[in-house]
């Protein structure tokens, strides 16, 4: 199977000289379609920075991130930018909804921003599976936080991205909801055949997932 | 933009009242340039319906009417298509019988001068003692065959035509003949002297016969100096201009305050890869919707104070010049808003994810 996204090699520096961090050193990682993987690290250890590199958002000090087998240190900003809109879907820590639009039209600024028509039918689709139809037309602010991840989700894998990036989408939740958020994504990513990284730093989340990686000083293994 | 409207549409009170401000700038401008032009019509509008093309003033007279004094044999200085001796003076109306007192501007000149204006009723003064009003004065219920007192004359001069609206020095205007001027301003003649006047007159081709104490001034240069006018004009029209950049820096430092409240949420819509193009575009878009309301609202409120301004406030709407401060209102907040471009770019995605 392909490879949705690998690093080769890749290290982090942050500063220079005395002062300089190594935020990740010398991490190899691959990850395939309908993979669900978890990576687990405690705070500081450079869990956000490999979020950031895979996504393209920071270029690594040294090494290799190919997205669907693109380098994307040879990419423009803009290219990446492009791709990132086009290909990755994002679900971030408090939540990525913007408070002024309700559910459906999170969606419909997607479509808007491609100049098309809304895909009201692909949107209705996800919100069932995540059991959301009936609040697509609450704004963020009326929904529970367990909700609101859930739209997150539902957002994140709008106009089927290849690969999608959680960062501790579970860190504003409780254990009963932050369980459920996990099961949803692991059976997004094995249903829809998506890959899916989540970051976490919660032992007990891990469990289910294909494949985990455990991070500790920006050294990261496999177990 | 259609984040742009949907936040707008959300935040109702907020941009409400972002737009009353703008409505608020607007409208000043608009009542400033409405004063600028009244007060400018105020006092052109008698020399503009001259139709004339030359102005010829005492050289010593600095370019200024009230400066210049001459006498009517001048006039064989200059040569000219049309030509008129014209002299003017401040002075005070009485309609006999009554107290009731009105300023005016008296302006004398020879019969068939050809800057009388175009009469409406009645015909031109044919001897002494006889004048003609302005719409202004008409319209106070002055008419046909009406005696008045002008100033300390003692004769009474009757109303024996009128013409349409004519102002000088902010004050209605009558014509009479350059006699009936003097003698406001030196009280009795001698006789046999030479009638003295401001100015003399030319409409079409004119040019100064042999050296004399002339010096010929064109329109716009005479309008330039009539007394007060410059000053008038650019003291109303630097508060415009200074309103045009008090509104680029308010919605500047408004929208720039909304960008940094918002940083946050823009850090996200980076990281999904919608770029600082579009989120500037909806910042723009917010800009320009709020001005254009507010400058539409503030031209249909200026044309009301125009309808219900008092008749004693010099007050005229020019549109053509008010669409063009009210496009340059919208420019000055869409320039205002385009500020806040190096911040929104400058936001980094990195920082939403920690
Ligand atoms: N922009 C930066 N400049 C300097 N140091 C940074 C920067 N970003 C992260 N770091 C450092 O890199 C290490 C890893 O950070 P991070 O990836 O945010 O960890 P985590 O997400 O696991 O908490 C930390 O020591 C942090 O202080
Ligand atoms: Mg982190």
């Amino acid at each position: 199977m392909e490879n949705v996204l690998e690093l080769k090699n890749v290290s982090k520096q942050f500063g220079s000289g005395h002062v300089a961090v190594t935020a990740l050193h010398d991490v190899n990682f691959s990850i395939t379609p309908g993979q669900f993987v978890t990576i687990i690290g405690p705070s500081g250890s450079g869990k956000s920075t490999f979020l950031t590199i895979a996504a393209g958002l920071q270029t690594p000090t040294s090494g290799q991130v190919l997205l669907n087998g693109h380098d994307l240190s040879a990419q423009s900003e803009k290219q990446r930018l492009r791709d990132r809109f086009a290909h990755v879907g994002f679900i971030l820590q408090g939540s990525n909804l913007i408070p002024y639009l309700t559910v459906a039209e999170q969606f419909k600024l997607v479509d808007r921003l491609t100049h098309q028509k809304f895909q009201r039918e692909e949107m209705r689709h996800l919100l069932d599976r995540l059991d959301l139809s009936k609040l697509e037309n609450n704004y963020p602010n009326e929904l529970s936080g367990g909700e609101r991840q859930r739209v997150a989700i539902a957002k994140a894998l709008f106009h089927d991205p290849d690969i999608v990036l959680a960062d501790e989408p579970t860190a504003s939740l409780d254990s009963a909801r932050s369980f459920d958020v996990v099961k949803r994504l692991i059976s997004e990513a094995h249903d829809l055949n998506k890959a899916i990284i989540m970051v976490t730093h919660d032992e007990r989340l891990t469990k289910d997932s294909d494949a985990v990686y455990r991070i500790e000083d920006g050294q990261m293994t496999e177990f | 933009m259609y984040l742009g409207l949907k936040e707008m549409a959300h935040e109702k009170l907020r941009y409400a009242l972002l737009t009353g401000v703008m409505l608020l700038i607007a409208l000043v401008v608009f009542i400033l340039a409405g004063l600028a032009n009244g007060l400018s019509q105020g006092n052109r509008l008698a020399v503009d319906q001259w139709h004339a093309d030359n102005v010829y003033l005492n050289q010593q007279a600095n370019k200024s009417i009230a400066g210049s004094q001459l006498t009517t044999d001048v006039t064989k200085s200059v040569t000219a298509d049309k030509l008129a001796p014209m002299n003017i003076a401040s002075t005070v109306l009485r309609r006999t019988g009554t107290n009731k007192k009105i300023n005016v501007a008296l302006i004398g000149t020879t019969k068939d001068a050809f800057l009388i204006p175009k009469l409406l009723h009645g015909r031109k003064p044919t001897k002494t003692n006889e004048i003609i009003v302005s719409q202004d004065l008409w319209d106070r219920g002055m008419k046909l065959g009406d005696k008045i007192k002008l100033g300390q004359l003692t004769q009474t001069q009757t109303v024996v035509g009128s013409y349409g609206h004519n102002m000088y020095s902010i004050t209605p205007t009558i014509y009479t003949d350059l006699a009936t001027v003097a003698k406001i301003q030196q009280g009795n003649l001698r006789p046999n002297q030479a009638l003295p006047i401001a100015a003399v007159v030319t409409a079409g081709d004119s040019k100064l016969k042999n050296s004399s104490n002339l010096q010929k001034l064109s329109m716009p240069d005479f309008i330039n100096h009539l007394p007060g006018y410059t000053a008038e004009q650019t003291t109303l029209n630097a508060m415009i201009y200074f309103l045009f950049t008090m509104s680029l820096a308010i919605i500047g430092i408004f929208m720039y305050v909304l960008v940094l409240q918002k940083q946050a949420l823009f850090g996200v819509l980076k990281v999904e890869g919608i770029g600082t193009g579009y989120i500037l575009a909806s910042v723009v878009t917010q800009a320009i919707i709020m001005s254009t309301i507010g400058v539409v609202v503030g031209l249909g409120l200026t044309t009301l104070f125009g309808a219900f301004a008092p008749t004693n406030m010099p007050f005229a709407l020019d549109f053509p010049r008010l669409i063009i401060d009210a496009i340059l209102l919208v420019l000055a907040a869409t320039v205002g808003a385009l500020l806040s471009g190096r911040t929104i770019a400058r936001i980094n995605p990195v920082a939403a994810i920690n």
